[in-house]
């Protein structure tokens, strides 16, 4: 138990120091690394705690962008008041959102998320006001350690607070009975529909936040690079692989998914090989250790590849 | 009267499931609600708990009308159930699942805690309190769901077949278990198959056919009522007795 | 008037084309509960199929369709019993696994797509190229009409199988009432297996065709997986009948959102009606869904 918490202490002195002992090569990926954990953890919350399959989910992320972008180029507001008003806006819009669609279940809830998020891109793209097609230009600033410890600052924040409202109160608790069985839950006097929504808004918040710093730490945003698919997924494979539903999944996740990203990258060359391997890796996580990488290490969840391929077999063999 | 309905409806497309039901309990009873399969037993339980809105009619519960009211909102007003096929929060344990039940009525997690202690020991369900659900019995699981809407403190409570699939010293003790949640001002309304439970639990029962009430009064009326006898054994057996 | 009516033909023959990915799609939902977001994915594989099969062996890529047909249903009841495995109780949440498996796959699909063929856009020609009906003041291209008519020949034989076979009323009884189908007799996971390979050899031919008629690219899986979705939402999930007039809408909507308000706000479109739908209807529009 104690060097648990020498671990956890060392890795919370190295995330500190980080910017000061690293290359700004490394500096960059580990802002990078923090910001998806963030995402992932964002993305547990609605999914792993709450049941949700939100495949539109990367859509706060780019609105926070957009939000902050606009706010500073159009209106000129300060950094930090755009970052404020990017996580309002995300929650704002996810409580519009939830509050017809959180009555939706399973799959249903998945696709209407999904054409949401969808939608949000192509709105994107056909308005003059965010630049449509062209993107979004912002202020440049070089002040890379700024932008680590601001992504650092609103990850810590999501972690923190997925830990005391979900993982420690009550809130948490009638997440968890909302995912394992609603109408139970309504029966026994959970409130889900306004609990759902606080759920969902929560999860919103933290992408929006964390867009906001992305656009003014890129500069340059765009539809297809922060309201694009590809955030939802990887947000979604970073959850999964670290293990849904758990508190430092998200986080294992977002470490492993980069690390495999760097790579290929290296080995490959910007390929396209990734996605195969994102895939992949997906298939196997839900059929192997549906609990993720914190599932097997607690020991819980390891469906042996063994077992599998004998069930398998059994199965294919009529 | 804690509970009344006047002239309930409730319509599945063409299918008629309670057909203008009215009936009255008095609080701190046990009364009882018996019929063939089909008769609508469940669908008024889920009428009064808000599962679903009547087609027509009312309910009134504490003299305020609750037709219509979200079953969370009912829970909040004092009625609790169970359900026939238990329905519990499988990847939390058997003291969290209470726990959940108890939020409304307490103000803290210690509270919630300690409360939901006291009634697994009282359905005793003490010993199962940290397993996982998913490790349970089908009798824990019953046991739980009693557990469950005890949780919310219930003026009301409505019991929906819980012997189905006891053996019969599990159905003993079952009674025992209900006998002994009379003390004070609970109410209790019980749905059942067996009708040697239905007797010996009952003040007053009521009797359900295609949605509508045929009897009503104290057991031993009401089992020796010929519409009671028609309906469960058909009206051949009746005309021949 | 002129322009009103080749946007209505335009629709509806954009539509034909459309019904039978919806139809397998539908149709692998109703049975198996199963929303296969790689749907889109069976369509590009399809079309690479018929793309390498000209390319290698010559003919017409129409020639080459019932080919493509029986590969890929054997490909698919190779993959379903995994999928089924993945769907059944033990783990977290079999529906949200189950989508997330076939998200899974279709990116891998995807990306083994990108990665063997790159970016670029291929074309299949076929005997049907370039050949144009004139209808009075109406231009019809001939590949779209032949999509049309297959899109319906494919339904009502799959119809005609579903409703007057024996084995059709077997799947259907299965997509019904899963247990009592099993305690008459029906294997239930043979009727899975059945209903997905079948699903997987009529989305990948259909593939082959809309290579033939449009073009062939690593990315146009998304496309398809939302008009599928979108067909599927309108109809109700699983009710296949529904998708016919449902597919022929979307067609229509298309056209008319190209023609008279612009084609940037075609996906828009999509999207809005398919979120409304979800909201107002989520049985579909002939509540007949699941």
């Amino acid at each position: 138990m104690a060097w648990k918490l020498t671990v956890f202490i060392l890795l919370l002195v190295i995330c500190f120091i980080f910017p000061w002992i690293v290359s700004p090569l490394w500096l960059r990926i580990g802002t990078e690394v923090v910001m998806w954990a963030g995402l992932a953890q964002s993305f547990n919350i609605i999914c792993g705690y709450t049941g949700r399959l939100d495949f539109g989910h990367g859509a706060f992320f780019g609105i926070g962008a957009y939000v902050t972008g606009m706010a500073m180029t159009l209106l000129g507001w300060p950094f930090g008041l755009g970052l404020l008003v990017s996580g309002i806006v995300s929650a704002l819009l996810a409580l519009a959102i939830g509050y017809p669609t959180l009555r939706l279940r399973g799959a249903y809830f998945a696709i209407a998320t999904w054409a949401m998020g969808e939608l949000i891109r192509q709105i994107a793209t056909i308005l003059d006001i965010t630049g449509g097609a062209f993107g979004l230009q912002l202020p440049a600033v070089l002040n890379l350690p700024y932008f680590y410890y601001m992504m650092l600052l609103v990850t810590g924040l999501t972690y923190l607070t997925t830990y005391l409202l979900v993982e420690k109160a009550r809130f948490g608790y009638k997440l968890l009975a909302i995912r394992e069985d609603e109408d139970a839950a309504e029966m026994v006097g959970v409130n889900t529909a306004s609990t759902k929504n606080w759920a969902f808004a929560l999860s919103a918040f933290f992408p929006g936040v964390l867009g906001g710093i992305y656009a003014y730490w890129v500069t340059f945003i765009h539809p297809d690079s922060v309201l694009g698919g590809q955030i939802t997924d990887v947000m979604c494979v970073m959850a999964f692989l670290g293990g849904i539903g758990s508190l430092w999944g998200p986080f294992l996740g977002a470490i492993v998914v980069q690390l495999i990203q760097r790579v290929l990258w290296v080995v490959w060359g910007e390929g396209t090989f990734y996605l195969v391997i994102i895939g992949v890796t997906i298939c196997a996580v839900i059929l192997f250790i549906p609990n993720g990488l914190v599932g097997l290490l607690e020991g819980t969840g390891l469906f042996s590849p063994k077992e599998s391929v004998n069930e398998l077999k059994k199965k294919i063999k009529w | 009267m804690i509970l009344q309905s006047h002239d309930l409806v409730k319509s599945f497309g063409g299918v008629t499931a309670v057909d203008h039901l009215s009936l009255e309990v008095e609080k701190g009873s046990v009364f009882g609600i018996i019929g063939p399969n089909g008769s609508g037993k469940t669908t008024f339980f889920n009428l009064v708990n808000g599962v679903y809105p009547p087609t027509s009619g009312t309910i009134t519960f504490n003299g305020r009308n609750i037709t219509g009211l979200r079953p969370h909102q009912i829970a909040k007003l004092g009625i609790g159930r169970t359900y026939q096929v238990p329905a519990p929060f499988t990847k939390m344990t058997v003291l969290e699942n209470v726990m959940v039940s108890t939020f409304m009525r307490s103000s803290s997690l210690k509270e919630s805690r300690k409360v939901s202690w006291e009634i697994l020991e009282r359905v005793r369900l003490e010993d199962k309190g940290n397993s996982l659900v998913l490790n349970v019995t089908l009798e824990d699981r019953k046991r739980l769901e009693l557990a469950r809407a005890l949780g919310t403190r219930p003026d009301l409570l409505l019991l929906d077949e819980v012997m189905a699939g006891l053996t019969p010293s599990e159905i003993k003790e079952a009674i025992e278990l209900i006998r002994s949640l009379r003390t004070g001002e609970l109410t209790i309304i019980v749905v059942e198959h067996i009708m040697d439970v239905i007797l010996s639990l009952c003040d007053r029962i009521a009797v359900l056919d295609y949605g509508e009430k045929i009897a009503e009064d104290v057991p031993d009326k009401v089992v020796n009522d010929p519409n009671v006898i028609k309906a469960y054994l058909g009206e051949r057996y009746s005309a021949r007795n | 008037m002129e322009l009103l009516l080749q946007t209505v033909i335009d629709g509806l023959l954009m539509g034909g084309l459309i019904i039978i990915i919806g139809v397998g799609f539908s149709l692998c939902f109703g049975v198996m509960h199963i929303v296969d977001f790689a749907v889109g994915e069976w369509v590009m594989l399809g079309a690479y199929a018929g793309y390498m099969m000209v390319r290698h062996f010559g003919h017409d890529a129409m020639f080459y369709l019932p080919v493509i047909f029986v590969i890929f249903s054997a490909l698919g009841w190779v993959i379903y019993p995994v999928i089924l495995q993945v769907v059944s109780g033990k783990r977290f949440n079999p529906a949200i696994m189950g989508l997330i498996f076939t998200f899974g796959l279709s990116i891998t699909m995807k990306g083994g797509a990108l990665t063997v063929w790159g970016y670029h856009i291929q074309s299949v020609p076929t005997w049907l190229t370039g050949k144009t009906l004139y209808l009075g003041p109406l231009t019809i291209p001939g590949l779209r009409v032949s999509g049309f008519f297959f899109g319906i020949l494919v339904t009502l034989l799959l119809l005609a199988f579903l409703y007057k076979s024996r084995y059709g009323n077997v799947i259907r009884a299965t997509a019904m009432d899963r247990d009592t189908a099993n305690l008459l007799g029906a294997d239930v996971r043979k009727v899975g297996a059945f209903v997905y390979s079948l699903y997987a050899g009529i989305t990948a031919m259909s593939g082959a065709l809309i290579g033939a008629l449009f073009s062939v690219h690593s990315v146009m899986g998304a496309k398809y997986t939302m008009l599928a979705f979108f067909v599927v939402v309108l109809a109700g999930m699983g009710y296949v009948p529904g998708v016919i007039p449902a597919a022929i809408i979307l067609g229509l909507l298309q056209s008319f959102v190209s023609v008279y308000i612009g084609g940037r706000f075609n996906l828009a479109a999509l999207f809005l009606v398919m979120y409304g739908v979800l909201l107002i209807t989520p049985k579909g529009i002939f509540r007949r869904g699941w």
